[in-house]
């Protein structure tokens, strides 16, 4: 009996301090998102997206040149990035499966994920923008893929890692070759896996800053060019949220909101999927 | 009777120390349907799987003998094994559908065949569901994905999409162990209708189910044929001693 009430009394204790470390985490997370969504709603206009910034210390002006920049950056940065983690990825679950080599290049892949990434962009700083002798978004966008490349490439391993074996053993014995039997039956798979691990590294490499200081740097002008210095939303928000008028803090606030609220909406589109694929049966 | 499939002196190792399969011989005869019965790690489906190759996706396997289906030695390296893997089909333990829908499915390897026309693909597909007496359940929801059909109707399916590219032989390795009694029933009047058009071999570890529906049956042993016979004197006058102790249940 009295084991009994020491049971209920430790299983009581282990539910109460379980709950208060949910609630203390639940605590920040949502007065981060309040005071972003708050101080952010404030500069929030038309004009701050249609709008170049004005100079210095004059009020007024948008950032459409960093929305610009982002997207660009972003882009780029995700057509060079997800075909090489998707491909290498393959390459690690089909071709070298159970192969000494696959599990070097896993491991290694995870500590690139693991890496800061702001060594990311001085190594690119190093091999990219100092022989090209200038800033430029290319060089951003390169950045921004080196981090994405593990973390899709892991992804897409796992995901097809995951495709039961004998289905492979299936299409095989129904006379195909082993790249009609990845692309037709494996890739089918494991797409919606895939497709989530392509939104959440997009999603994780938005809401880089360090990569883009040594690379793409930053500038006040609207610019397409990806050959030059390029502004970017992060970057902005680290210069404005440094510098001292009292306007540029606002606007700091309001693209932390965009970028927030847009790195949200594509984090829960990919759960979306998920569920949507797994989560009928 | 004709010979379909004559096995003479199989070897088979697993890389170079496992020996598992040791000289086998015997005789597969046209449109009927063939056990291979014995206890676990015997070798039957090791035996099942050189049928058709599929040894050949995993380094370090080695085949020594002769498998002669249809003139040629298929253990042969001159062998094309996507058209070999089109003339024997195989059918697996657990269902196999595809992620794809349930049309899709029986097409895939008409598809791989280069068959592109819809009309012709509709038709073979019909054709095939209603060879594995299926298509009144799935007639209906073509399109929609295998994945939502119960067990027993995947594993129907797997059939009719192993059925649809024509072959002249089906492997089936314990078709019916992940099966309710029903679906198994079903499955077994299935393959028992088969057998008009092709040779059936079959891998199981049910022997009322290997007496039930096969014609010949062989006993492995730890690698070995111990007994090939017809199926009736397998089960009432074995020759060997082994085969008894093995269908009277006194071990295995």
């Amino acid at each position: 009996m009295e084991r009994e009430t020491r049971r209920k009394l430790q299983s009581a204790v282990a539910l109460v301090l379980s709950t208060l470390a949910a609630l203390f985490g639940l605590f920040w997370l949502v007065f981060i998102l309040g005071s972003v969504l708050v101080h952010g709603m404030r500069a929030l206009s038309p004009g701050f997206f249609l709008h170049d910034p004005t100079p210095a210390g004059i009020p007024g002006g948008g950032m459409r040149n960093a929305f610009v920049g982002q997207l660009l950056i972003t882009f780029f940065a995700t057509l060079i990035g997800v075909p090489v983690g998707i491909l290498g990825g393959t390459f690690l679950a089909e071709y070298a499966r159970g192969k000494r080599l696959a599990h070097y290049v896993s491991v290694l892949a995870d500590i690139m994920v693991t890496v800061p990434t702001i060594v990311v962009g001085t190594f690119i700083y190093a091999v990219m923008v100092k022989p090209m002798g200038h800033f430029s978004g290319w060089a951003g966008a390169v950045a921004l893929a080196v981090i994405m490349i593990p973390v899709v490439l892991r992804t897409t391993e796992n995901m097809l890692t995951l495709v039961p074996w004998t289905l492979r053993e299936a299409a095989f014995a129904l006379g195909a070759p082993y790249y009609k039997v990845i692309i037709q039956v494996v890739y089918r798979g494991a797409i919606t896996g895939i497709f989530t691990g392509v939104l959440l590294s997009i999603a994780r490499v938005a809401g880089e800053t360090a990569p883009l200081l040594f690379t793409s740097f930053n500038n006040t002008f609207f610019s397409g060019n990806m050959n030059g210095p390029m502004a970017s939303l992060t970057v902005t928000i680290f210069q404005y949220a440094m510098g001292p008028y009292d306007d540029w803090h606002a606007q700091a606030w309001a693209a932390a909101l965009v970028i927030t609220f847009a790195i949200l909406v594509v984090t829960v589109v990919g759960r979306m999927v998920i569920k949507l694929r797994y989560g009928k049966k | 009777m004709n010979i379909d499939m004559q096995i003479k002196g199989l070897n088979f190792y697993y890389g170079d120390k496992h020996h598992v399969l040791q000289n086998i011989n015997l005789e597969i005869y046209k449109n009927t349907v063939t056990a291979l019965i014995g206890p676990s790690g015997c070798g039957k489906t090791t035996l099942l799987r050189c049928f058709n190759r599929m040894h050949d996706l995993y380094p370090g396997n080695r085949y020594e003998g002769e498998i002669i289906f249809q003139g040629r030695n298929i253990l042969s390296r001159e062998t094309d094994l996507i058209d070999l893997r089109s003339r024997i089909g195989m059918v697996f333990q657990k269902p196999t559908p595809f992620p794809m829908t349930i049309f899709d499915n029986v097409a895939y390897g008409l598809r791989l065949r280069g068959i592109r026309k819809k009309s012709i693909l509709s038709e073979k597909v019909e054709q095939a569901l209603k060879h594995s007496a299926i298509w009144d359940e799935v007639k209906d929801k073509l399109h929609q994905s295998a994945y939502a059909l119960s067990g027993g109707q995947q594993q129907r399916l797997v059939i009719a999409r192993a059925l649809a590219v024509e072959p002249e032989a089906l492997l089936f390795d314990e078709p019916t162990s992940a099966l309710d009694p029903i679906s198994t029933a079903k499955i077994e009047e299935l393959i028992d209708g088969l057998k008009e058009n092709v040779t059936i071999i079959i891998v199981t570890h049910n022997l009322q189910q290997a007496a039930r529906i096969s014609e010949w049956t062989g006993f492995l042993m730890l690698g070995e044929l111990v007994e090939f016979d017809r199926t009736e004197k397998i089960f009432t006058v074995p020759k060997e001693k082994l085969t008894e102790d093995y269908v009277t249940g006194r071990f295995g």
